[in-house]
């Protein structure tokens, strides 16, 4: 494998909520075009790093270097700008707007009509939102050809797997350089999880040069997607490397069955 | 299909002369009448589906046609009610309501930043051109240009740092600043105090003033139809710009941040400028219906501008439809001339606002006529 320059460097990343430490010390490299597994028990941190990464939280040291560029003190929407998108583990779509708009607003940041355009040159506007629309059917279109006939639909009435396909699908409209996916499989059944690395897969083809980070339960789809993984136990990276590596590292095995079990 | 035309021609024309037979009947076997026709026909709408639906699918496949009659029916209007000149203030103090219903609506409804200072801004703006007309000499026209810009620009100023707070703290804030504003203007010298601001001059339009009553067509009609079309155009104008607004980027990210800030954040939009803006725009059209009313009475004091007033402009958004624009207009159109036709209850008038917004939350949460979804076209 050639190497690729880093496309994200996160060192001695640190979250305290009050007295807890819920990130502690964390050293992640991810380069361009990888994708990294973070797995973990529950509350070992995984999501607080998502939420440390898209500046929903402010660490309390550590750097994060995106590009080249240091994301301390950038806000949220500054971070998202830059070229990091993300899903989210409970499902964070506007139910009441349509598919379109939902994945619309991953587009808003490369907006190119303002005020006036919207109010008097209008044509200008409609001419750039057929565009954006078109392009948002052909990213519906790779995961399954039946959404884009149902764009102007409320996104309420879609079932579990197309809506979290319309959120990946958001997170892709904005044309990110890193896609954070966070336990994307959450409540999914067997048959839908499976449908779920098919579209994984796809993006991994339409987008080569796209580096993701994914959180996963569920092993297979780390085993699956995932180039190299980093194991997290306590707010603290205990492990990294390849997946039979992990599946083997016996700090990793005691993080999830415990000390006895992990010794037999 | 001219099959279409008829249909919404005929739809407007009932609903005109139902409008207008309900405000015109005097005796009470005429207002009963009335009454039932327009509980009958609302009747047939909603328990004959295949009425409703050929209806809506007329309206839709002639919109500029149904629009073009809508806007004849509209003018027509004061000439219809010329009878009863004080009907035509009422009309147009519904076409105010409108302007300023649009703008709380893209803040209340759109943005989710919940404005409970409406009638404040609306008095900013009214009493700035009682204090640029009377006290500065100013002309009345360019006074109600510059009025809202003081709504916008204090709404600006004393928020920003506000607009940054979640949840009801913005909600809190503004019902405390309706009341601040309510006892300044009570007891400042130079706003005139309890008895307010008087005398603010008329509008004048190539040297035709306001009050004066215009001749149309030979009929003479009141006074106000002057304001009344000056209003008419104003509440056009506003929900024309509104509805571009809202079909639009902007509409899309304030929507966005009002249902979830997390992932608004997440892509890309920034929150305190969306809340921002969309607190300015409503500022701006809440204070320009504000400002035409002070021109249009021709004074202002203390209690046109009190809380009640905001709960009045709040209860027609809920009332319409929280962030539709169409909602609004006909949100306005409703509960503006309800409480005068039952003039018994007008007493109680807060309180029958109080009952029709809880049966409406409880019963039909997305008012008369809901929010639709953005087609961009």
């Amino acid at each position: 494998m050639s190497v690729s320059p880093s496309l994200l460097e996160v060192a001695g990343l640190t979250v305290r909520f009050g007295g807890l430490v819920a990130l502690d010390g964390v050293d992640v490299v991810v380069a361009e075009g990888e994708t990294v597994g973070v797995i973990g028990p529950n509350g070992s941190g995984k999501t607080t790093f998502f939420n440390a990464l898209t500046g929903l939280l402010v660490p309390a040291a550590g750097e994060i270097v995106f590009l080249g560029r240091r994301l301390a003190g950038l806000e949220a929407h500054a971070i998202a700008r830059l070229g990091i998108a993300r899903t989210f583990q409970a499902s964070r779509l506007c139910l009441a707007l349509s598919v379109f708009d939902n994945i619309l607003i991953g587009m808003h940041a490369g907006r190119r009509t303002g005020v006036v355009d919207f109010v008097v040159r209008r044509g200008r506007f409609l001419g750039e939102m057929r565009t954006a629309i078109e392009r948002v059917s052909h990213l519906l279109a790779l995961f399954n050809g039946d959404l884009p006939r149902r764009g102007f639909e409320r996104v309420g009435q879609l079932p579990q797997i197309d809506r979290r396909r319309v959120e990946i699908c958001r997170a892709l409209a904005a044309e990110p350089k890193l896609l954070l996916l966070d336990e994307p499989s959450a409540g999914m059944n067997p048959e839908e999880t499976a449908e779920l690395m098919r579209d994984l897969q796809i993006v991994r083809e339409e987008m080569p040069g796209l580096s993701v980070i994914i959180i996963e339960h569920d092993m297979f789809v780390i085993e699956g997607v995932s180039q190299r993984v980093v194991a997290f136990n306590y707010g603290r990276k205990i492990a990294e490397g390849s997946f039979a590596e992990i599946a083997g590292h016996e700090e990793v095995r005691e993080a999830y069955l415990g000390k006895e079990a992990a010794r037999a | 299909m001219s099959h279409d035309l008829a249909l919404v021609w005929l739809a407007e024309a009932a609903v005109f002369t139902l409008v207008v037979a309900g405000i015109l009947a005097e005796r009470p076997w005429a207002l009963g009448a009335t009454g039932a026709a327009i509980v009958a026909a609302g009747a047939l709408v909603r328990f004959v589906p295949r009425l409703g639906t050929t209806l809506a699918g007329a309206f839709a496949r002639r919109r500029p046609a149904a629009l073009g009659a809508g806007v004849v029916l509209a003018l027509a209007l004061p000439l219809a009610l010329r009878s009863s000149p004080y009907w035509t203030f009422v009309a147009t103090l519904a076409l105010l309501y409108v302007t300023i219903g649009q703008g709380l609506n893209l803040q209340i409804g759109t943005a989710g930043v919940i404005n409970l200072a409406g009638a404040a801004f609306a008095g900013l703006g009214g009493y700035s051109v009682g204090l640029l007309t009377v006290a500065a000499g100013w002309p009345s026209w360019l006074a109600v240009l510059v009025g809202p810009w003081v709504a916008v620009a204090v709404g600006t100023i004393l928020f920003v740092p506000i607009l940054k707070t979640r949840g009801h703290y913005l909600a809190l804030v503004t019902i405390a600043f309706v009341f601040i504003f309510n006892i300044l203007m009570n007891n400042l010298e130079f706003t005139g105090g309890p008895q307010g601001i008087k005398n603010i001059p008329t509008l004048r339009l190539l040297g035709h003033a306001f009050t004066t009553k215009p001749v149309l067509a030979g009929v003479e009609l009141p006074s106000h139809a002057n304001f009344y079309y000056a209003a008419l155009v104003m509440a056009g104008l506003t929900t024309w710009v509104l509805r571009r607004l809202h079909d639009s980027w902007l509409g899309l990210a304030l929507n966005t941040l009002r249902d979830d800030e997390i992932a608004a954040r997440c892509c890309g939009v920034s929150i305190t400028r969306g809340k921002l803006l969309a607190f300015s725009i409503g500022n701006f059209f809440i204070g320009l219906g504000g400002a035409f009313y002070a021109v249009m009475v021709g004074f202002v004091s203390p209690p046109d501008f009190d809380f009640g007033y905001s709960l009045v402009m709040l209860s027609v958004i809920i009332i319409g439809g929280v962030d539709s624009i169409p909602g609004v207009v006909l949100g306005a159109c409703l509960l503006v001339p309800l409480p005068e036709r039952f003039r018994f209850l007008h007493e109680y008038r807060l309180l029958l606002y109080g009952v029709v917004i809880v049966v409406m939350l409880l019963y039909r949460p997305q008012g008369l006529w809901p929010a639709q979804v953005r087609r961009y076209r």
